[in-house]
């Protein structure tokens, strides 16, 4: 904390409510109520929970900066928040905090159908800009399974990926251009200067390459120019079941050595496949160990080709049942299943805990083998459903909180992220680090790893006001109990940085 | 500082004893007086030799030391010439591991032999994986593969202060922590050395086809461009020519595959069509990377635009050019709005008049000018650099903040910083 009494941090959000109302103009939606700010103390990482101070969802985008700037003026901390359905508590508030809800900012501004360029506002949802270039016969390819309500500002803070970005890549690949309000409250673009004419080069500095990832602690967005795809000629999607989940993992490696880059990889095991089939009826075998779901992507004939291939390479892994889909809705039934994984795991638990970590994908087998000793030792249950194809995990950690399981799956699953990183992987591949594992940093990170991405940090946001406490450890957050390897940084101790 | 065991910025840094000098002459350690040029082996030693007292210049294969302003006063020269292995290539994850000095074309090679490769083709095929990352350089086949940035996944640093600092890792999907290696993308050796890469490699296609249309003025490539990238066939990389007034469309994929893509690229294109047989389509790649390089003595420009040829750019670059007496070969990525302008003939005051016009004409649509190459003495007349961007302050910001005493190569962003 700042040192700063209560009384003057309440001073100091009345002193900001007072700046934006004078400098915003009508249409800036404050809430202040207590009730009202309830609903913004959480994100989808709903363990960890702060009520924060203010609430202002600004109808324009030109009212962003005025907030940030009233809130940097009087030492008030801010975060920026979409549809709040990110997994790591990349949008949790700070006590005292201001929340700057963008969800009023959803137009899609601009489809530019020869460029293949969309420019839209932060709290434009994921699929409504495909939805929006649809009609050219376009998308955009990174395809979170929130895609439906969460917000392409959000995509942009966490990096967002998705089923699809095995082939597509992620939001970095496909975002050209920011407009952002600066922690100075300052408007720039980051990527080309002119956010309505975006190019693929930038002088300079790849500052939009920074800022998507970064969590929100480097500013806030208020444009955003997105490269879209073309549809693709044909897809091909199949179901492969398998006695064991070696023998699925072996098919991926098999399917990746013959030099086939899938659009899509994704695994279940059993407890997701059953809890997947009960919600959705997608048509899944209740009683295979793990399934596998392949989908190709491109120019009819390649596609056709390698679909063979692929086929040939799940019969020769042992494949009890090769599912083929034979039109776009039963392609679309068996994604149903697979998105619908998280909201189903509700069938088996009351409570879960989602991981997100990354192996590489040779080890994979050894990484289930690994969370399946993980999980018997802690006496709770691993469900796993993930995109194999590049290696990302995301075992479910069933628990009771009511039976007091809480504290055991939290170490459950910090356990399941530092094993990801012990195989030679990473924390997070696609949820971001947030106040989730933030603690686990110091496992994969050196001092002077962190210490250099602070220095990042405090160049766009000097004051340290912009979502403090995200992604970097503090000892607020993991005190000496967990990794143990925290070392206050060194532009801490010189007084360049500071944290809440 | 970062880090209690780090040895930067102190005087022991100097001529450690495991920096061997290139020229292979033991000079005097404690006092360099001239230039110096050290070339250090291991990650320390790498460390050791820029954690010196004056400027220093980071050094490849030496292919792009001229591109941006010209750097001042480099005491010494860093060379990555002996950090040039692969450290671990995993053929299974598609992955592989590299020094930052590796030759591009030597990593390749290497690739090859595993039926893989890295889908990037800038024009210096010999330059080293780090200096690619460093200035940013992108080739035709950006548009179907992306480019370096997109497939960096993890890398290490050294930064002017000694601080050895790694970010992404060895996964090819990967939001943990900030992402430096996105720093280092175009900044030319101004904040830290790119001293090892890990890559994401892609499988080699069977085949690449291409097809070679002729007599495409401006308004036709740009019809043929957005003909090509509206279709469903996956162009790996459009490119066209001026003044000769070429497309070429390039299919990489399986050997029927691609055969199909460019049988129905000749259907859909009108014009002078062939399709070039193996040998014609090396030598064709092979030339149009020479053309985009130049040589001494010509001045080259790199603009970029949003995606499409501009009619009046095109226009506005060959009326300065007659007008200043210089010859401008333009090659142009159209559907990514990249343009490589060879100047050659005349005297520097020439090429300085088409530099100084042409970027107003570019900068009008939203674009920038940058130099890669200048004719002697066309310094003194243009900047390297156009108008400053936006967002100019956060990178002074970020310099300031990873090399506080402008060390590295001051004066590559110049005017800007």
């Amino acid at each position: 904390m700042d040192g700063r009494t209560r009384t003057d941090r309440r001073r100091a959000l009345e002193a900001v409510l007072r700046d934006v109302r004078a400098e915003c103009g009508p249409g800036l939606r404050v809430l202040s109520g207590e009730a009202e700010r309830r609903a913004y103390e959480t994100d989808a990482l709903t363990a960890h929970r702060v009520l924060p101070g203010l609430v202002l969802l600004p109808a324009d985008r030109s009212q962003v900066a005025p907030i940030v700037r009233a809130c940097v003026k009087h030492g008030v901390p801010y975060v920026a928040r979409g549809a709040g359905t990110g997994l790591s508590g990349g949008a949790l508030p700070t006590e005292s905090g201001v929340v700057i809800a963008l969800a009023k900012l959803n137009r899609i501004l601009d489809v530019d159908p020869d460029r293949r360029v969309a420019i839209v506002e932060p709290g434009a949802t994921n699929l409504s800009i495909s939805a929006a270039a649809g009609e050219f016969g376009l998308y955009y390819a990174p395809d979170p399974s929130s895609q439906v309500v969460c917000t392409i500002g959000g995509n942009v803070a966490e990096n967002s990926g998705g089923a699809h970005c095995l082939k597509y890549g992620f939001t970095s690949h496909h975002v050209l251009a920011v407009e952002t309000v600066l922690p100075d409250g300052s408007t720039v673009v980051l990527g080309s200067d002119d956010i309505e004419a975006p190019c693929y080069d930038a002088p300079g500095y790849d500052l939009r390459g920074v800022f998507v990832g970064a969590e929100g602690t480097c500013g806030v967005s208020t444009r955003i120019a997105v490269r879209l795809l073309r549809k693709p000629e044909a897809v091909r999607t199949l179901v492969a079941d398998f006695p064991d989940v070696p023998s699925a993992c072996e098919t991926v490696s098999a399917v990746i050595a013959a030099g086939i880059v899938p659009a899509a990889i994704e695994m279940m095991d059993n407890l997701a496949i059953r809890a997947c089939e009960d919600a959705v009826h997608a048509g899944y075998d209740r009683e295979a160990a793990a399934c596998l779901i392949i989908e190709l992507d491109g120019p009819a004939q390649e596609c056709a080709e390698l679909f063979e291939q692929v086929s040939a390479l799940c019969s020769e892994h042992a494949c009890t049942r090769l599912r083929i889909a034979r039109d776009a809705a039963e392609r679309a039934a068996i994604w149903a299943g697979r998105k619908a994984a998280f909201a189903a795991m509700g069938r088996l638990s009351p409570e879960f805990l989602l991981q997100d970590g990354v192996v590489p994908r040779t080890r994979l087998a050894e990484a289930l083998a690994g969370i399946a000793d993980l999980s018997a030792a802690a006496g709770l249950r691993v469900a796993n459903v993930f995109h194999a194809g590049d290696g990302n995990l995301h075992p479910l950690v069933l628990y009771r909180e009511a039976e007091g399981e809480g504290p055991a799956a939290e170490t459950l699953a910090a356990d399941i992220a530092e094993l990801c990183v012990a195989l030679g992987g990473s924390l997070s591949g696609e949820h971001g680090i947030g106040v989730d594992k933030a603690c686990s940093m110091p496992k994969m990170f050196s001092p002077a790893d962190l210490a250099a991405m602070d220095r990042l940090r405090a160049a766009f946001d000097p004051s340290g006001l912009c979502n403090p406490g995200k992604v970097f450890p503090t000892p607020a957050l993991c005190g000496e109990a967990r990794g143990g390897a925290y070392q206050p940084h060194p532009l801490e101790q010189t007084g360049k940085i500071q944290r809440w | 500082m970062v880090g209690p065991s780090s040895s930067a910025s102190t005087p022991d840094g100097h001529g450690s004893p495991g920096g061997a000098w290139s020229d292979g002459a033991p000079a005097a350690p404690e006092q360099p007086s001239g230039p110096r040029s050290i070339t250090p082996t291991t990650l320390k030693d790498l460390r050791d030799a820029v954690s010196t007292v004056g400027a220093v210049l980071i050094r490849g294969t030496g292919t792009a030391t001229t591109w941006g302003a010209p750097v001042r006063d480099a005491r010494t020269t860093v060379s990555l010439a002996g950090m040039d292995r692969v450290l671990d290539h995993r053929p299974a994850d598609m992955t592989v591991h590299v020094q930052g000095g590796i030759r591009l074309d030597v990593l390749q090679e290497e690739l090859a032999e595993r039926g893989q490769w890295l889908p990037y083709d800038p024009a210096r095929s010999e330059a080293t994986i780090g200096g690619l990352l460093a200035t940013g350089d992108a080739g035709p086949r950006r548009l179907a593969y992306g480019s370096l940035r997109e497939l960096v996944i993890g890398a290490t640093m050294v930064f002017p202060d000694g601080a050895i600092a790694k970010s992404g890792g060895h996964v090819i999907k990967n939001v943990a922590g900030y992402d430096l290696a996105k720093l280092c993308h175009g900044s030319l050796g101004t904040l830290g050395v790119v001293a090892e890469l890990v890559l994401r490699v892609h499988p080699l296609p069977q085949t690449s086809r291409t097809v070679m249309v002729r007599d495409v003025n401006t308004a036709l490539a740009q019809k043929l461009t957005w003909a090509l990238t509206r279709s469903a066939i996956e162009p790996t990389a459009v490119e066209w020519c001026e003044p000769e007034q070429v497309l070429a469309v390039r299919f990489d994929g399986t050997a029927d595959g691609a055969a199909a893509r460019a049988a129905a690229a000749r259907s859909m294109l009108t014009g002078s069509l062939a399709e070039l047989d193996a040998g014609e389509a090396h030598s064709f790649w092979e030339s149009h990377a020479a053309r985009i390089v130049a040589e001494p003595g010509d001045t080259v420009m790199r603009a970029a635009t949003r995606p499409g040829i501009d009619p009046g750019l095109v226009g506005a670059l060959s009326a300065w050019a007659d007008r200043a007496g210089v010859k401008a070969l333009l090659t142009c990525s159209p559907a990514t709005g990249a343009y490589t302008v060879r100047v050659t003939g005349a005297d520097a005051k020439a090429h300085a008049e088409l530099v100084k016009n042409w970027r107003a004409s570019v900068e009008a649509v939203g674009g920038f000018v940058m130099l890669r190459r200048r004719r002697p003495g066309v310094d003194a007349m243009v900047e390297s650099w156009g108008r400053a961007p936006g967002s100019v302050e956060v990178m002074r910001r970020v310099k300031g903040n990873f090399d506080p005493e402008n060390r590295f190569a001051p004066g590559r962003f110049a005017p800007w910083f």
